[in-house]
């Protein structure tokens, strides 16, 4: 867990297949961190994993540090993944 | 911490025999039923008519009960857990289904779930500040926490001021700290906010209900507890007979109350850091429990009575949070086993001071209009109760003591030190789930322990 989640990935900003996919790496490591959880991966569902609504801001706040990008709530609950958070935030650049 | 180290046993070496315990409520009935089961002879001295200290059940039907105190526990409440299968009592989960009504600044809303109508990333930022600070505690001795200097002097308030810049973070921070700890932003230290925290069991734990701290209650109320508690130590129970005094010698202690004299090898003090400053000591403690900063827990507990749930059937789980008081937050309290539906409003933090401050008329008025504006389906409530838990004057504040600057450095080593045959126990004197139930009981298990262990 000593991944730094807050400076990864996702300055560059391309919504290609290959930042999104350097994205939900960035993701996978700060599902790990506010989750207490080393076994969360790419397509791992947040609230499955014991995640809350109020863990789930930290995830956007974290977002928002590291991608420059503010999703909402509703957002987080539509693609409660690291896979699938990568894809809001390429679409939302 | 040496005078305490060489204390003398009660008679040159032989084992405790007898003790006065001050204060009927989890942390004085868990220390009194170890040590009687010890074969100890134990006097309870209780200053109310009743046993439970910040427990209390408030009967809001016939055969139905509401906690109008300490109400919620959760899996990790292991003390309280085992306690409550050896009485034989049984939890109920706490309900949380349907839609929550929000009262956010001007912001009016209905929303699935519990997650408030404000910006997610504001709110997120605040809480990575908060888990940071959290994760930085450390929990058994907070004032060993790295930066201890600093954030033992820096009020929560201060701290917002300055870390918190987005008006909804800032409009969520105090309601937060109210529902968490019954906490004024203002009346805490950042490193007790930390250490509260930490505690409980972290920002997810102590916030969650179902799979968090809040995930049940006790069937029937948590006040059976040490009703059953103190039904089993019997006689050995006095109530109405507040402590004023306790004089320790080189042979025992001698505790005065209001009533009479008992004297025993030793004494636990079982009671809030503010009443048991209030008991007067010989000689005195090197340390007073209670510091200048030392403030009340904030919280009073409204209880609307209906004759049932109605909100349920228009899709609300009586779950609401308000900027606005008196009521910052509703939850749905129902008895498990029907007969009322119950919502209990949490007036807390800086709000409480101002509604306890009320005439009973205003206090019930400004409840129930609120109410009404929130759950406009309700009918008027059948029944309206209000239990002040600020102005309690042998509870001094609920949930608990809220430590303020300076307490932790100057409190904190010697928490639960003897003081010579004067033993501590009670929520505060807990690092483990400080401010709740299960802390209460653990601090009456260490009680017990260290009584046993003096010769």
């Amino acid at each position: 867990m000593s991944v730094d989640t807050t400076t990864s990935a996702g300055s560059d900003g391309a919504p290609d297949s290959l930042g999104t996919d350097a994205d939900a790496e960035a993701l996978v490591a700060v599902f790990r961190r506010v989750l207490e959880n080393p076994a969360a991966g790419v397509d791992s569902d947040f609230f499955l994993l014991g995640g809350d609504s109020l863990i789930a801001t930290r995830v956007l706040s974290a977002i928002a540090r590291g991608h420059g990008v503010e999703l909402s709530f509703e957002d987080f609950l539509l693609a409660p993944t690291p896979r699938g958070l990568a894809g809001k935030i390429a679409a939302a650049r | 911490m040496s005078a305490q180290e060489s204390a003398p046993g009660p008679a040159g070496g032989r084992p405790v025999a007898s003790a006065v315990v001050v204060g009927a409520g989890l942390a004085g009935l868990t220390a009194a039923s170890g040590l009687t089961a010890h074969g100890i002879e134990v006097t309870v001295l209780e200053a109310r008519d009743r046993v439970g200290g910040r427990t209390h059940g408030l009967q809001v039907a016939p055969g139905s009960w509401v906690d109008a105190g300490a109400a919620y526990l959760g899996d990790r409440h292991t003390h309280l857990h085992a306690l409550l299968a050896e009485l034989g009592l049984k939890t109920t989960p706490t309900t949380m289904l349907g839609a929550s009504r929000f009262a956010l600044g001007g912001v009016h809303a209905t929303r699935d779930g519990r997650f408030p109508p404000l910006n997610a990333v504001a709110l997120g930022d605040l809480f990575e500040q908060l888990a940071e600070l959290t994760a930085a505690v450390v929990p058994e001795a907070p004032w060993l926490t790295p930066d201890a200097e600093r954030l033992d002097a820096l009020t929560a308030a201060d701290w917002a001021d300055r870390q918190l810049t987005h008006p909804d973070a800032r409009l969520f921070f105090p309601l937060f700290l109210g529902e968490m700890m019954a906490a004024d932003p203002a009346d805490v230290s950042v490193l007790h906010m930390a250490f509260y925290l930490r505690s409980g069991g972290g920002l997810r734990y102590l916030n969650a209900f179902e799979g968090g701290a809040q995930q049940d209650r006790v069937a029937g109320g948590a006040h059976q507890v040490c009703e059953r508690l103190a039904d089993r130590l019997g006689t050995r129970v006095r109530l109405g007979e507040p402590v004023l005094a306790v004089h320790q010698d080189a042979h025992g202690v001698t505790v005065r109350s209001a009533r009479g004299e008992h004297r025993a090898d030793v004494a636990v003090l079982a009671l809030p850091p503010l009443p048991a400053d209030a008991v007067e000591q010989h000689p005195a403690p090197p340390v007073r429990r209670a510091g200048g900063r030392t403030a009340r827990g904030c919280a009073v507990k409204v209880h609307l009575v209906h004759p049932a749930p109605v909100w349920r059937d228009h899709g609300l789980s009586g779950w609401s949070v308000n900027a606005e008081g008196p009521l910052l937050s509703t939850v749905d309290d129902s008895p498990a086993e029907g007969g009322a539906g119950v919502l209990t409003g949490f007036v807390t933090g800086a709000e409480a001071h101002r509604f306890a401050a009320l005439t009973p008329e205003r206090q019930r008025a400004a409840a129930a209009e609120q109410a009404a504006r929130l759950f406009p389906m309700l009918p008027e409530p059948v029944g309206l109760h209000i239990t002040d838990w600020v102005n309690e004057e042998y509870s001094q504040g609920c949930y608990a003591a809220l430590f303020g600057p300076g307490d932790w450095l100057r409190h904190g080593p010697t928490l639960t030190a003897p003081h010579r045959r004067v033993h501590w126990a009670g929520t505060e004197t807990s690092t483990e789930f400080f401010g709740l139930m299960e802390g209460a009981i653990r601090s009456g298990h260490r009680v017990v322990a260290e009584i046993l262990a003096r010769t």
